[in-house]
């Protein structure tokens, strides 16, 4: 079929008119072939402008269009639509900025003149090998895999899960509640950390739409979002259970820095020196002495030294929460043995928010010592030690006390690691998960159905960890919604199988994993229903195989020669 | 639970980087959405920014896309000028009465080319601009305000105020300036609300120490925002009210925590990000931080502290007991950890100042009946648990509405009120 061109100029009121000579520009069109129409129109984006557009469409039978106004951003989408109701292809127009790149920026009428019409032929150029594309839509599983039994994977499944969306909870160990229910106390409110547990396990087990999977290993994920295959083993008698979901929520959690990597600090030497996560157990009821706070010799400790940031130097960051739960074990200390004395070393106090400066005050008034300092010290026997410090004035300041506990790092689980591999998620220099976008998509990874909460991203609060849980949940339940299909990007990269050599380039650098190797044809094949457009892998196969959908190698030449002659 | 929903339309208060987000998710899932926003632009206290930390993204291209998105999302109906009058009901059927007042300006008509403000005889303080150039009383608030579509300002228009003006009116090419406009009254049916209405810095007294006021160089943390913002009125050059280039400043930090009992977060990362900002424009300049602890949590901070500190960047641990000017500058006087005192002569003076909830929040707790808390901001009904959920069944928070927080925070929070909405309204 013959193509038959439209091209319409937009005056923008004034906005454009005055700054490029609109008649120069179609009289400078008329040897272009295949024009059917050129014309001018005062607002086309107005009601009356869309009219006319539509109309005018219709009337000269038109293939492909070109409208030269202003931003894309600002009218592309209305523009698009005008097409359609007129029965033509969205995606053979072509949409040419020349009020904020000509009209805007160009001083100079008669350069801007040139310039706007320099882009114009060049989207005619490009706008005629354009081809006609449809939107697709696939089938997809409401359903959802939650890995981590914490309290951000408890949290999770139960806002998912429901009449129409079951959740596979997937825990490695043989219950559920994660670090959570190992902490007595939570601050600020100083709430059973067990307590809290229970309650939301017991939520989780009287919910049907959840099915929890404990002493279970997720050890395969293949496909995209929509439609994952998960395959699931239990322990012990390694059962394997094959599901399909539509998204994954990976909660793995964090673990703490070792403090035997800083010798200064004695940990594994002396008998009394304790991690945060030891001092936690010492006080569960259910933990080794009862929920008593002991020295090894039976007797409570008189003196408790509490050692900030061990590890933060080398890890490189600030653990966020460990200031506040110090504080809580001070209270913890002072409600069990009132006449402990406990002292806090640190360099800065991390309290942010609203609330807990407070809980740093009213920990203070109990007579509690903070001392501020940059090198500290343990030495000692197995009873009796002593923390030396640097005081800021530059002198040696020391302590004897009869117990100390190392506030470590906190870092991100093996298993973080473990499904970042298994996902192909980017992860940063300290090996937490990356977001898709740092500041606004922070519970998205860099796979598309693939959500990361808690502390898999980072340090964090319960309740920053909760808000996370809650955030996918709303990701999820937004996107992927029972009975609904799933909406496909359009302009995707196609790979020619003629051209492609097999070189895996394009496997190398597609940052949404959406190409894999076909072994029997010995080429790469894109999945539309990964793959974003781009156009990565175009730029980079040497053998011109690779390209996006109306972004060809063609249409790109011909919109540059054109601008250029 | 969801027998009783009946409604599955949301009400979201404030078009801050929260309510966007909110509002777009929520849209997204094929809900319609009510946006209500005070001011004539969407965008909140984000777009004030010209970087945000740590990675220095330009915030108002991050922001932008999403605002277009929201402009152009046929689930979503933005009320500008817009308040909450009344709000009666429980989850999932709330009446809300909503205030609506005239833009005079036709959202429909107008392009946004701006051809109305030069004609206009009036000249007031610009507010999104901390005062620091003139408005007229037709205008849009800076370069790239979303929608791109100007207000007139009754209360300082002539037209208004019994004059016989129409300058705007008469520029207008597009028949865009409506003066018969009139303020409207709106009632909607809703399922759920977002309450979404941001922070600000707190005001400081006229007896404050750090001479802001008094000395001409001493800028709050906004006012700087503005001098760094390439849409600002120095259209990013960083000068001096006498229009000299500074040799030296000092970022004060804490201004304000004693008084409020807080930390506000965010202050230490937007200090540093200022005087990132400041050695990147001049790189001879001399930038020092007067703080007392720094407060850098989670992964990506610390290693921007050591950028800056790298980059040279002094920092003394100190209380700031006055700023005073001298001859050619400005004086601050402090007190070290240790009881020393001392001072330091700089050209410019920055205040970090703590932040609190934005100013309507009281008018908008006694409409919601939901608690406010410590330092005035919205009470989360699980303290330490879930930070979104108010006492008020389906009435949920999001951002510094909430407490003082960064922008994953607050985004994280937005979207978690979507999902707490969407797992009962569904």
């Amino acid at each position: 079929m013959a193509r038959r061109l439209g091209v319409y100029v937009c005056e923008c009121g004034t906005n454009i008119a005055d700054g490029v000579d609109i008649d120069a520009i179609i009289d400078a069109l008329a040897p272009v072939a295949d024009i059917e129409v050129a014309q001018k129109h005062r607002l086309l984006c107005s009601g009356d402008g869309i009219e006319y557009l539509k109309q005018s469409i219709e009337e000269h039978g038109l293939t492909h269009l070109v409208i030269a106004a202003c931003s894309p951003k600002q009218h592309e989408i209305t523009f698009m639509n005008a097409c359609s109701a007129a029965g033509l292809n969205p995606y053979l127009f072509q949409m040419v900025n020349i009020r904020e790149q000509c009209a805007w920026v160009t001083p100079n009428k008669e350069e801007a003149t040139d310039k706007a019409t320099r882009q114009i032929k060049a989207a005619i150029a490009r706008v005629r090998y354009q081809i006609p594309l449809q939107k697709s839509e696939i089938e997809c599983s409401p359903d959802v895999l939650v890995i981590g039994g914490g309290i951000a994977g408890i949290k999770a499944s139960q806002l998912l899960a429901g009449p129409n969306r079951k959740v596979y909870l997937v825990e490695k160990t043989s219950s559920l509640g994660g670090k959570t229910k190992g902490f007595g106390k939570l601050f600020t409110h100083m709430d059973s950390g067990p307590a809290l547990i229970e309650q939301e396990v017991q939520k989780i087990h009287d919910n049907e739409g959840i099915e929890v999977l404990t002493d279970s290993e997720v050890e395969d994920i293949l496909g995209f979002f929509g439609n994952f295959e998960v395959k699931i083993v239990k322990k012990p008698e390694n059962e394997e259970l094959n599901v399909g979901v539509g998204a994954v929520v990976l909660a793995t959690g964090f673990e703490t820095f070792d403090p035997q990597r800083l010798p200064q600090y004695g940990y594994g030497e002396l008998g009394e020196v304790y991690t945060s996560l030891e001092f936690e157990e010492m006080n569960l009821s259910t933990g080794p002495t009862g929920g008593k706070i002991l020295l090894k010799n039976g007797k409570p400790p008189e003196s408790v030294a509490i050692i900030h940031c061990v590890g933060r130097e080398e890890k490189g960051y600030c653990s966020k929460v460990c200031c506040m739960y110090s504080l809580k074990f001070a209270r913890m200390l002072k409600a069990a043995l009132p006449n402990v004395s406990v002292s806090h070393f640190y360099s800065d106090l991390c309290v942010p928010g609203k609330s807990y400066q407070r809980f740093y005050e009213d920990t203070k008034a109990q007579g509690v010592e903070f001392v501020r300092t940059d090198k500290t010290t343990v030495a000692g026997g197995d009873t009796g030690l002593t923390v030396t410090f640097d005081d800021n004035a530059g002198s040696q300041g020391q302590r004897a006390v009869d117990m100390v506990v190392l506030i470590p790092a906190m870092e991100p689980s093996a298993d973080t690691q473990k499904f970042a591999e298994m996902l192909n998620i980017e992860r940063d220099e300290e090996g937490f998960l990356v977001e898709e976008h740092r500041l606004l998509s922070p519970v998205s990874s860099s796979v598309e159905g693939v959500f990361a909460i808690g502390c898999a991203h980072g340090p964090k609060s319960i309740s920053e960890s909760i808000a996370q849980a809650e955030a996918a949940a709303g990701k999820i339940l937004s996107s992927l919604i029972p009975g609904k299909k799933l909406e496909l990007e359009v302009r995707t990269s196609e790979i020619s199988e003629t051209f492609c050599k097999g070189c895996k380039t394009c496997l190398l650098v597609c940052p949404y994993s959406a190409i894999t190797f076909d072994e029997s044809k010995a080429i790469s094949v894109v999945n539309e229903a990964l793959c974003h457009g781009c156009g990565v892998c175009a730029a980079a196969c040497p053998s011109g195989a690779a390209n996006v959908k109306n972004f060809s190698f063609g249409e790109i030449y011909q919109e540059v020669t054109a601008a250029l002659k | 639970m969801t027998d009783t929903a009946q409604h599955t339309e949301v009400l979201v208060i404030g078009a801050g980087i929260a309510g966007i987000e909110a509002s777009l998710l929520l849209a997204s899932s094929g809900a319609k959405v009510y946006l209500v926003e005070k001011n004539s632009y969407i965008g909140g206290n984000v777009i004030k920014l010209e970087e945000v930390f740590s990675n220095m993204e330009c915030a108002t291209c991050m922001i932008a896309p999403k605002q277009q998105e929201l402009l152009q999302n046929e689930n979503i109906e933005l009320l500008t000028l817009s308040g909450v009058e009344s709000v009666q009901g429980a989850l999932g059927d709330f009446t809300v009465r909503i205030a609506k007042k005239a833009r005079y300006v036709d959202m429909e008509n107008c392009i946004g080319c701006n051809a109305c403000f030069e004609p206009c005889p009036v000249e007031v303080d610009n507010e999104f601009e901390e005062g620091l150039i003139k408005r007229k009383a037709i205008y849009i608030p800076c370069g790239g305000a979303l929608p791109n579509v100007p207000v007139i300002d009754s209360e300082n228009c002539v037209r208004f105020n019994g004059q016989d003006c129409q300058a705007c009116q008469e520029a207008c090419m597009f028949e865009a300036i409506d003066y018969a406009q009139e303020d409207e009254e709106l009632e909607v049916k809703v399922g759920a609300i977002v309450v979404a209405t941001g922070f600000r810095s707190i005001d400081l007294s006229e007896s404050n120490p750090y001479g802001y006021g008094k000395c001409a160089d001493v800028y709050s943390d906004f006012e700087m925002e503005r001098i760094c913002a390439s849409n600002g009125p120095t259209e990013g050059q960083i000068v001096l009210r006498n229009g000299q280039v500074p040799r030296s400043a000092a970022v004060i930090h804490c201004v304000g925590r004693e008084e409020k009992g807080y930390c506000s977060s965010i202050c230490c990362m937007s200090s540093l990000k200022i005087a990132h900002f400041l050695k990147h424009k001049l790189p001879e300049i001399k930038v020092t931080h007067f703080y007392s602890d720094l407060c850098i949590p989670g992964r990506a901070y610390q290693k921007f502290y050591e950028k800056v500190r790298e980059g040279g960047a002094a920092f003394i641990r100190a209380t700031v007991s006055e700023v005073s000017e001298r001859e050619g500058g400005l004086t601050v006087r402090y007190r070290t950890e240790d009881g020393r005192d001392d001072a330091l002569a700089v050209d410019m003076v920055i205040l970090a100042r703590a932040l609190e909830p934005e100013v309507d929040t009281s008018r908008v707790v006694d409409v919601l009946n939901i608690p406010q808390g410590e330092g005035g901001f919205f009470s989360e009904k699980e303290p330490d648990l879930s930070s979104v959920g108010t006492s008020q069944d389906g009435i949920f928070i999001a951002g510094c509405a909430q407490g003082p927080k960064d922008i994953p925070d607050t985004v994280a929070q937005a979207e978690a009120a979507v999902g707490r909405i969407l797992s009962v309204l569904r």
